[in-house]
C-alpha cells in the first residue's frame, strides 16, 4: 500500500516537473534563426566580441535577461527592441535552445 | 636584394603597434590573480543566486572579453543593476576589468 502511494506521488511529481519545463527546443531554434542569429550566431556562439555568447549559458539566466530587457529593468537599445515582441513561450523556448548548445563553460 | 635594416625596423614596429590595438589589453595571468571575488559564485558549476531572485549565475568561461568589460562597467556605473555585482564592480579599475575579462574569455585551463 505504502509503495503504491509512493509510486503515485512520484508519478504526480514527474508530471508536474515535466509540465514546469515544457520548453520547445525546436521552436526555440526556429525563433533564434529569425531573431537572434544575426548578432549572436545561429547556435549562440556570437562571432562579434561586443555581443555575448549565449551557447551553453544557463537557461534561467537567459530567460531572466530577456525578461529584464522586455520589462526595461535592463537597458540596451538593441535588446529592448528584440525582446519586446517575444512572448513568455518564445523566451522559454529560446533560452532552452541556447542552453543546450555547446559553448560557454563554468570556469573557476 | 637586401632590405635596409631601417625598413625592417619600421615594418616590425608598425606590426607591433597594429597588433597592440587589435588585441584586448587585459592580462590573463593578472586576471587569474584577481578573481578571488568571482569564484565563490561563478566558479561553482550549477551555483544559484539567492537574492534578489533565484537563478543560475551566468557561465563566464569562453565569453567575449569585450562584452564582459562592458557588463562590469555597466554594473559599476549603475546602468545594470544587481546588488552583489554592483558592489564588486565598484572596486574594480578598468585594468582589473580587462584582466579578469581576458582570463575568463578562455574557456579552460589557465
Amino acid at each position: 500500500m505504502n509503495k503504491l502511494i509512493v509510486a503515485a506521488a512520484s508519478g504526480a511529481l514527474l508530471l508536474i516537473s515535466s509540465h514546469g519545463m515544457a520548453a520547445d527546443i525546436e521552436a526555440g531554434k526556429k525563433k533564434a534563426a529569425e531573431v537572434c542569429a544575426a548578432c549572436h550566431g545561429p547556435d549562440g556562439n556570437s562571432p562579434a566580441p561586443a555581443f555575448p555568447k549565449l551557447a551553453g549559458q544557463h537557461a534561467d539566466y537567459l530567460a531572466k535577461s530577456l525578461n529584464e530587457y522586455k520589462s526595461g529593468v535592463r537597458k540596451d537599445p538593441i535588446m529592448a527592441g528584440m525582446a519586446a515582441p517575444l512572448s513568455k513561450e518564445d523566451i522559454e523556448n529560446l533560452s532552452a535552445y541556447f542552453a543546450t548548445q555547446s559553448g560557454l563553460k563554468t570556469k573557476y | 636584394m637586401k632590405r635596409p635594416a631601417i625598413v625592417s625596423v619600421v615594418a616590425w614596429g608598425l606590426l607591433l603597434a597594429l597588433s597592440g590595438t587589435a588585441q584586448a589589453t587585459g592580462d590573463r595571468a593578472a586576471g587569474k590573480q584577481k578573481n578571488a571575488m568571482c569564484i565563490g559564485c561563478h566558479g561553482i558549476e550549477g551555483y544559484r543566486t539567492s537574492y534578489p531572485s533565484v537563478y543560475h549565475v551566468p557561465r563566464l568561461g569562453g565569453q567575449h572579453a569585450e562584452y564582459m568589460v562592458k557588463a562590469l562597467e555597466a554594473y559599476k556605473s549603475g546602468a545594470r543593476n544587481h546588488p552583489s555585482m554592483k558592489g564588486i564592480a565598484a572596486t574594480l579599475s578598468t585594468q582589473d576589468m580587462e584582466d579578469l575579462a581576458a582570463y575568463y574569455a578562455t574557456s579552460g585551463g589557465k
